[in-house]
């Protein structure tokens, strides 16, 4: 019961926090000539104040006796709440006793400050003693990715360098040296072995039983699930670390190269090296590290006019896509302006356009050019010439053009390739195991499938 | 007066009244109180926006080319999508959910912790268990399991991911196609691919962005509002589309009619719409003008896009058509060349998958196996198809049903049906996911022994949407569309990406 009148002490703070605030200003500012019409109500805001802040103490208090915290910070702040209380009574009560300005400023101000240092220490314990200044620090918390990246993973702690670090970002705000919620800390190995009040945190060697990861899995509105709601969550990647981390015995000690590393754990490790364990960090590999400047809009519209539709390829990047479905012309023009956009072009679709072997000068300094679409247009051998410095080109198709083996052999330079489209095209079999010498990385589809006809394929079935 | 002068008298006066009606008092006031109270809320709105809508995604709507292609958020590993939707609901039991053990249970009654507390469409009182009525093979290097219904499919396997425990909440097929396509089971809120075409707009500018087709010889049970645009502009709506005769209906100029006369006539009706405009400022006016525009060049593009006639004899064979027909596999060919012309949105719907056993054609022995040959050659030859022109890497492919088939053989009011067949089922069903960035020969979430609920990665209809949209480019959480003083979302305040399934 009483437990739970401490936990109104969040919301009941606030009311000695702004009387007591105001009234101090009011006794300084009631000073001034100006400003004595406010004396009359100095005594009421006190009164208030001061029985807000006794309110304030005593749940206050029964919210520190939940158990839930410990340490230096909460004594603190129950000294300076305490002090803050008797401060403001004795000045309610002195206030029409007392006439000198220097006693009273003194006492307000000293009032004033209490307040303030008693908030901000009330604050650290809710949202965690960096709250204030983590905005200013360029630390590893403020990307989302709770574990900055490590130069040498496989030399690296795993607790030290890893877990740790996950742990102060995502959970000691309320299960560290000044808040322990569920009677559970998480920052030193002793407390992480201890448990909180519902048992052990880690079965060791099992994730799946251990109450940690039970608690991260469940659904995101059970009242259970750690972090809370509204707290940032933990990354599947991190989730997948702790899992790994706690099937191999939760071990204080070992180096990363220590444990055994299965597939799934491997990528997860990569990343940590590159920093890239946050969520939703899909790190397109299409897009170059650095961003190009923007786009010409008079390109972009004109082109726009000649029914070529180019966007970015997302909103938060200058990379275009270009799609020549609705285009109108292949004219000079359209080729110049095709041109001026060329380090910007990430995707282009020509397909069934009107290109041809001389137009595709054009697109010879798209650099960071990575998927190109030409089926069913009037490329040749010639053609492809023009696209042998593209290196940044994941994915060629050239379905349906009179490509051959010839024109294929000046793309050896392209090593990024991943994908060629050679349906329709004019490469035989024997070709095929010469392009796989020349391009070994390329996957290639010739296409050509076709669905064998079985025999249930025209059976109907019929009721007996 | 004579007569005609008397109507002619009658007529000016009513356009009179017409006129002043809009510019009485009360529409004065109306007007201009409505319009100062907007002012005033927009610059409330914009001076809190960074505080609750900072994160939100934004879309550039421009009423007069709503269809323009639009930059997702993110980089979308997809381009378009094509939605398989078995309207019925396919008994996985029969395709991808092998259970031997249920097989050991065939005939015997039904274990009284299964219907303990729970509801089914029609099964009532104890019904009997029933065994698979297929039988399964391990397939490909990923060894999925497919029955021998799908012999063509099953070669395809390791393209494929397979979502085996997903779980609905609606036992109906309406509500559940609703919640399936519209993330709610009632009403009103906008489809996917509504959602889609609204924030992408649509490569083509002269088809559809959202395509509609369907086969099996019936609308889906849900109706049209499966596919409509709810509170989204009324632009983004799906366009039914036909593979058999006109493409739509009605795209032929009428007897009579030639391309300059139906021109002038367009023109006429968009200046009047623009003059309305200009009165009313409603935006609905421009994509109604815009819709018009793109309706006239439909006519010329359509029928050339949407005639699958054209099409080598080989790719016919291939994926088995039926020239003249409506059926599914020309649907499956049309969306094909949609996709290669950048339509963003293929939604197909084949009726017909309600295997209650009720009637031969709803039996798991005779009706199911008929569809599923109708399907298998033609699922077989997309991906095939798709895959040959480069275009399976950004084109996602969703197969499904609304919900899943029970273990037990249906026995409706309590009288065992005379053919086998399965009630509707909510706990678990499948659903194949294939290309537009999801990892190939893959299965995701596993069910009990004998198929009854889901065990492991269980998943739903926000979960699916919200993955789908994650291959397009989109946060789920914060693609949202201002409605009656509040944020929706197509996932409303559920959805999860199910990030094991992204490659």
């Amino acid at each position: 019961m009483l437990e739970f009148f401490g936990r109104f002490h969040p919301v009941f703070v606030h009311l000695p926090i702004g009387i007591l605030i105001l009234a101090c200003i009011c006794i300084l500012l009631s000073f001034k000539a100006k400003f004595a019409g406010l004396k009359p109500a100095i005594p009421l805001m006190l009164l208030f104040g001061a029985l807000s802040a006794i309110i304030s103490c005593f749940t206050g208090y029964f919210l520190a006796n939940s158990g839930d915290y410990e340490g230096d910070l909460v004594s603190n702040h129950q000294w300076m709440g305490i002090s803050v209380a008797i401060l403001s009574v004795i000045l309610s009560v002195i206030y029409k006793k007392v006439q000198s300005k220097a006693i009273l400023g003194a006492f307000a101000t000293l009032l004033a400050i209490l307040i303030s240092v008693t908030g901000h220490l009330g604050g650290s314990l809710t949202h965690g003693s960096d709250y204030l200044t983590a905005p200013l620090k360029s630390g590893a918390a403020k990307d989302g990715s709770a574990i900055p990246p490590i130069p040498n993973v496989q030399e690296a702690f795993v607790y030290q360098n890893a877990i740790q670090p996950l742990l102060k970002n995502r959970c000691y705000s309320c299960h560290g040296s000044e808040k322990q919620k569920g009677k559970l800390r998480l920052d030193q190995e002793a407390y992480i072995l201890k448990g909180g009040e519902n048992g052990p945190t880690l079965v060791k060697g099992k994730a799946d039983e251990s109450e940690l990861i039970k608690r991260i899995l469940l659904p995101l509105n059970d009242e259970d699930h750690m972090a809370p709601k509204e707290k940032p969550q933990l990354t599947t990647n991190e989730i997948a670390l702790l899992k790994w981390w706690i099937n191999n015995d939760a071990d204080f000690k070992k180096k990363f190269k220590d444990l055994p590393q299965t597939a799934e754990i491997k990528p997860v490790l990569a990343g940590l090296q590159k920093g890239e364990n946050a969520e939703g960090e899909v790190k397109n590999s299409e897009i170059a590290a650095e961003e190009v400047s923007a786009a010409d809009d008079k390109v972009l519209k004109k082109l726009a006019e000649a029914g070529i539709i180019v966007v970015p390829v997302a909103q938060n990047t200058n990379y275009l896509s270009a799609n020549f479905v609705n285009a109108q012309s292949m004219d000079k023009d359209v080729l110049a302006l095709l041109k001026s956009i060329d380090k910007q072009l990430l995707w282009l679709k020509l397909e069934n356009s009107k290109v041809n072997d001389q137009a595709l000068a054009a697109i010879k300094g798209c650099k960071n050019l990575s998927r190109l679409s030409l089926n069913n247009t009037a490329i040749t051998d010639a053609g492809l010439a023009q696209l042998k410095d593209l290196d940044q080109l994941q994915s060629l198709s050239l379905v349906g053009t009179k490509v051959s083996f010839k024109g294929i052999t000046e793309l050896k330079k392209l090593k990024n390739l991943k994908f060629l489209y050679l349906y329709q095209t004019h490469i035989s079999k024997t070709d095929l195991a010469a392009i796989k010498r020349l391009l070994p990385k390329t996957s290639l589809d010739t296409g050509n499938y076709s669905v064998p006809m079985l025999a249930q394929d025209t059976v109907v079935v019929k009721a007996p | 007066m004579t007569r005609d002068e008397l109507n002619a008298h009658r007529l000016i006066k009513e356009a009179h009244e017409a006129n002043a009606r809009l510019h009485s008092r009360r529409h004065f006031l109306k007007e201009s109180a409505m319009g100062l109270g907007a002012l005033a809320m927009g610059s409330l709105l914009g001076s809190c926006g960074n505080l609750f809508s900072g994160k939100q995604t934004k879309i550039a709507y421009d009423p007069a080319h709503p269809l323009l292609p639009k930059s997702p958020p993110l980089v979308g590993k997809a381009k378009s999508v094509i939605y398989l939707h078995m309207a019925g609901a396919p008994s996985q039991l029969e395709l991808f959910d092998f259970k031997p053990e249920l097989m050991k249970m065939d005939g015997q009654d039904c274990p009284p912790s299964l219907l303990a507390g729970k509801k089914f469409a029609f099964i009532t009182g104890v019904p009997k268990m029933l065994g698979p009525q297929a039988t399964f093979a391990k397939h490909g290097q990923s060894g999925s399991l497919v029955s021998d219904n799908l012999p063509h499919f099953s070669t395809l396997v390791d393209e494929v991911t397979f979502l085996k425990a997903v779980k609905t909440d609606q036992f109906n097929h309406a509500p559940a196609q609703l919640l399936v396509h519209t993330g709610s089971p009632r009403l009103g809120r906008p489809s996917m691919g509504s959602w889609v075409t609204y924030g992408l707009g649509s490569e083509n500018q002269n088809l559809p962005g959202y395509v509609v087709l369907t086969s099996g010889g019936s609308f889906p049970d849900a109706g049209k509002s499966v596919w409509g645009s709810g509170f989204l502009p009324s632009v983004y709506q799906g366009v039914q589309c036909r593979s058999e005769g006109d493409p739509v209906l009605f795209i032929k100029d009428p007897e009579g009619m030639n391309r300059d006369l139906r021109k002038a006539s367009i023109e006429a009706i968009n200046k009047a719409n623009e003059q309305q405009y200009q009165e009313y400022n409603d935006p609905e006016i421009l994509s109604r003008i815009a819709q018009y525009e793109m309706a006239y060049r439909m006519q010329i593009s359509a029928p050339e896009v949407m005639n699958i006639n054209d099409e080598p004899a080989y790719i016919h064979e291939m994926y088995g058509t039926q020239p003249g027909k409506a059926c599914f596999a020309n649907n499956v060919l049309l969306a094909r060349k949609l996709v290669e012309k950048g339509v963003r949105y293929i939604q197909l719907f084949d009726w017909g998958w309600d295997a209650h056993g009720d009637n031969p054609n709803n039996s798991l022995n005779i009706g199911l196996k008929n569809k599923c040959r109708s399907i298998d050659r033609p699922i077989t030859a997309l991906l095939l198809d798709l895959k040959q022109r480069g275009l399976l890497e950004e084109t996602l492919v969703v197969w499904g049903g609304e919900f899943g088939r029970t273990p037990m053989m249906e026995n409706r009011n309590g009288i065992q049906n005379p053919f086998k067949g399965r009630d509707h089922h909510t706990e678990a069903f499948t659903i194949w996911m294939a290309g537009g960035g999801i990892k190939k020969g893959f299965t995701h979430g596993e069910t009990d022994e004998i198929g009854y609920s889901a065990i492991s990665g269980k998943v739903d209809a926000f979960d699916i949407q919200a993955t789908i949209l994650n291959q397009l480019g989109f946060d789920h959480e914060q693609f949202t569309y201002p409605f009656q003083g509040r944020p929706f979302r197509l996932t409303d305040v559920a959805g999860k990406v199910i990030r094991e399934v992204v490659a």
